[in-house]
């Protein structure tokens, strides 16, 4: 109460300061101020949680600053250089570290089941979330087309329900999703009434965009995607890597996608069934630019097989750079070039992204994309999905999907990672009690 | 004298023949591990050696072999090279049903985490039973590239509930899980008995019986009883040498009642004097095997700390890798080595209890090694220096200097892990 009151104080002498300055304030004005400062102030001491000394780097806010990040109820309530650590329940040291939004993965395949006949859907390629996602910083996954309109509510009931990870979804076009290569051929499946329905009539929160993908034919696939994305009002992914011979890229961007749709995988290599971004020459084509400058948006998706040097070292040299980075994680990468997603992010590091484009393209970026721009920032009274990093010195080498080598000098480890308010990732220890300090429970 | 020439002479042309024959053998290894130093407890190596591989078993350890005899060699200096880990308590039986650690989601999927932290064999600790082990086989141990085994769980329906299905003694039936633990052995090395909570020896008896015909170890977590049945008891009446008690750092406060605060059950070291239990050592003494099993809720640093310090060291380190343990204090096999590391437990101590000693105590002698002949599963690590933090069960942290990290993880002589692209060649 006596520091409420010599906060009123403080709050009357601006106050009065302000009339001097020849505003005018009225009472009402005065008493208004008050109210909102006291509801302010008190839950200022109640801060949940601190995290005391990080650089943050929130790009949508335009913050790459030494601050605080304070967090009560779930929620960011104040990111302020010097929040007194005595108004918080617990302070977190994590001075020499990176704070951030919590990372969004746009494109993450965990429609985890047990179906021995399917490939991606309800299948065992697929991966639980929540093993891969925290100790990369990352809060939120999009899976990308893993389940169509008939099975995305098993979908939702079996591992979006289920999962701490915030798990939103794009929506295949074909109906039972990426069960596998043969069925995802079926032209008779890809139904855009049935797609945009699930989106508008029943889980708009959860499903934010269509994908396209695995298709041998022409743009029929694509083509009925955007036709659901129009419906719906949501953007397409396309993963357009098995034509033989090739479907024109320039065809697919500027003639079929539409602004704020996604071409994945975009520095795949596999020239018989993907036309690649960056020529034999190693020169980025012109309609390349165009495409991003027409609204098209690029997407990493590194997967098992979509990530080749060759392609992103000389296309990052020559100023094309992806909009969106994310994973394509699933059991056939995890283990290989791709691991997590903080490797993913090391990799831009060290082709000379710097540290604030590799976070924006990882976290504001993404969540526009998906149109969830209450996602991936750490604006006051959004909810506190936020990640610790560190950045190793080092030498370290970095696979793309033919095992070639970059060698690094700069490597992110995933420190803390809070999702709602939660620590749900401590690499090191650094939100626990010494366990035979005082301050330690009697444990 | 004359035969005597002639046996000479073809003894000397046995043996040119052979040289040659090993000769072009050596120069046909695939793979070479160069510069590293070597820690396999079974064969007492303890230092720098190479390790060659061919057809994806392990065919020479020694000291500077040319790398001219390999079509691939992996510069691995200043590294730790061991035998593929051995981790004999996870929880790998995932499926989609709602039936906490027998096929279900809770379970995980074991490629996920083995191979990034140097393991390449795990046993699932009691997530199948006798009534659906075969599920376990065709639904995980076929679909893993981790070598997958089982401790059957004496519940016939496995681990699918601690409340109701766990406490069905008319579930556990001794005879059909040890016809079911011989029928499968291939991927069956023991039986494991855990969550128990009635105040009677019987499950443990079964456990045991079904153990003895089997010829398997038991696997027991211990301390759900209520009202507390002796620890003591269970270990020097019940269990036999070689049969293991897991979650052996383990520490719950309990309560009566009256809200009386219970010594735990199962702790082995006495929470007032802080000193481990004479019967644990005892126990020791008599072949008890102590396993890990850190889990979300079983390791300790009140129970962990004082008994390393008394020289109380695990037999065997282990996960209990579930949903609940992965993102807590546990986190991976290489962490959980860490931590030990820093309580003081010796390098080549620390990779024996991950190695060779399970490796002895599921009876399965031909892994946990470096022998020539055996299947190349192997484990590349860095000993990281700095200021690094564990946490326990319940959150409390101890800092320490030391960590490891699986570099390159080998299964049957593939690279099935790289983390800084060590056997890649460099980008053009």
């Amino acid at each position: 109460m006596l520091k409420n009151l010599d906060l009123y104080w403080r709050i009357i002498n601006i106050n009065l300061k302000m009339r001097n300055s020849k505003t005018k304030f009225t009472r009402l004005s005065i008493l208004s101020f008050l109210l909102v400062f006291s509801s302010l102030s008190l839950s200022a001491q109640e801060i949940d949680l601190l995290l005391k000394g990080g650089q943050v780097i929130d790009p949508k806010n335009k913050i790459n600053a030494k601050m605080d990040v304070a967090i009560a109820g779930g929620k960011i309530v104040q990111v302020a250089a010097n929040i007194p650590a005595n108004s918080a329940k617990k302070t977190v040291d994590v001075s020499g570290l990176y704070v951030t939004p919590g990372i969004i993965d746009m494109h993450a395949h965990v429609f985890q089941g047990n179906d021995l006949g399917s490939y991606i859907a309800d299948g065992q390629t697929a991966v639980p979330a929540d093993a891969f996602t925290f100790r990369a910083g990352v809060t939120t996954v999009v899976d990308a087309g893993s389940s169509g309109w008939r099975n995305f509510r098993r979908f939702k009931e079996q591992n979006i329900d289920r999962s701490q990870t915030r798990i939103l979804a794009l929506l295949n076009i074909t109906g039972n999703g990426m069960y596998g290569r043969f069925e995802e051929q079926d032209k008779t499946d890809f139904n855009p009434e049935m797609t945009s329905y699930m989106i508008t009539k029943l889980f708009p929160k959860i499903i934010v965009g269509i994908k396209a993908a695995h298709y041998w034919g022409d743009f029929t696939q694509v083509d009925r995607a955007v036709e659901a994305g129009k419906l719906a009002k949501v953007p397409v992914m396309v993963d357009f890597g098995e034509h033989q011979p090739t479907n024109s890229i320039k065809s697919l961007f500027l003639e079929h996608l539409r602004p704020g749709d996604i071409f994945t995988h975009t520095f795949a290599y596999g020239p018989k069934d993907r036309e690649t971004v960056v020529d034999d020459a190693g020169i980025v084509k012109p309609f390349i630019f165009e495409a991003q400058k027409r609204g098209i948006l690029f997407d990493v998706g590194h997967g098992g097989g979509a990530f080749f040097w060759r392609q992103a070292v000389p296309a990052i040299k020559q100023g094309f750079k992806p909009d969106v980075i994310s994973t394509d994680l699933h059991s056939d990468s995890m283990n290989g070039g791709m691991k997590d997603m903080a490797n993913v992010m090391s990799k831009f590091l060290n082709i000379g992204l710097t540290l604030e484009e590799v976070i924006e393209k990882s976290t504001a970026s993404p969540a526009r994309v998906i149109n969830r721009p209450d996602l991936g920032n750490l604006s006051v009274g959004s909810e506190a999905d936020v990640a610790v990093f560190s950045v190793k010195k080092g030498n370290f080498g970095f696979t793309d999907v033919r095992r070639n080598v970059l060698k690094g000098t700069q490597k992110m480890d995933a420190e803390l990672t809070i999702r709602a308010g939660k620590i749900v990732w401590d690499l090191n220890g650094v939100s626990g009690p010494i366990w035979d300090s005082p301050q330690a429970l009697t444990k | 004298m004359q035969t005597y020439f002639k046996t000479l002479k073809s003894l000397s042309l046995f043996l040119l023949i052979t040289f040659f024959a090993t000769n072009i053998k050596a120069q046909e290894i695939d793979l070479l591990l160069k510069g590293g130093h070597v820690i396999d407890a079974k064969n007492k190596i303890n230092g720098k050696m190479d390790v060659a591989i061919k057809d994806g078993k392990i065919f020479r350890v020694a000291a500077d072999i040319p790398s001219s005899s390999a079509k691939k060699t992996v510069n691995v200096s200043g590294l730790y090279v061991t035998p593929g880990l051995i981790d004999i308590h996870g929880h790998v039986f995932h499926g989609t049903e709602n039936n906490y650690l027998s096929n279900s989601l809770d379970a995980l999927p074991p490629d996920g985490f083995t191979f990034r932290s140097g393991v390449t064999t795990v046993a699932d600790a009691g997530g199948a039973g006798w009534k659906n082990i075969d599920l376990f086989r065709k639904n995980v141990v076929e679909h893993s590239k981790t070598r997958v085994l089982s401790f059957m769980n004496i519940v016939g329906g496995g681990m699918r509930g601690v409340d109701t299905y766990e406490q069905d003694e008319a579930d556990m039936d001794a005879k059909l899980t040890a016809a079911s633990a011989i029928k499968n052995k291939d991927i069956v090395i023991g039986i494991k008995l855990a969550h128990y909570i009635g105040h009677d020896w019987e499950p443990t008896d079964k456990a045991v019986e079904a153990g003895r015909i089997a010829s398997i170890p038991v696997m027991v977590d211990f301390g759900k009883a209520l009202p507390p049945l002796p620890l003591e008891d269970l270990l020097l009446k019940h269990l036999r040498p070689g049969d293991i008690l897991t979650h052996a750092y383990r520490y719950d406060q309990e309560f009566d009642r009256n809200g009386k605060m219970l010594e735990h059950k199962q702790a082995i070291v006495d929470v007032k004097t802080k000193k481990v239990k004479p019967f644990v050592w005892e126990a020791r003494k008599k072949g008890l095997i102590f396993d890990v099993g850190h889990g979300g809720g079983s390791f300790n640093w009140s129970q962990a700390v004082p008994a390393m310090e008394q020289g109380f060291h695990p037999d065997v380190l282990s996960s209990d890798l579930h949903t609940g343990s992965m993102n807590a204090g546990f986190k991976d096999m290489a962490n959980l080595a860490s931590k030990f590391l820093v309580l003081g437990m010796p390098l080549a101590d620390v990779i024996a209890a991950s190695t060779w000693n399970p490796a002895k105590v599921i009876q399965r002698t031909e892994l946990g090694n470096l022998s020539e002949g055996t299947e190349a599963d192997i484990a590349v690590f860095r000993l990281r220096e700095g200021d690094f933090g564990y946490i326990d069960a319940s959150g409390m942290a101890l800092r320490g200097k030391l960590k490891l990290e699986a570099e390159l993880t080998l299964r049957k002589g593939r690279v099935v892990w790289d983390l800084n692209a060590l056997s890649a060649p460099l980008a053009k």
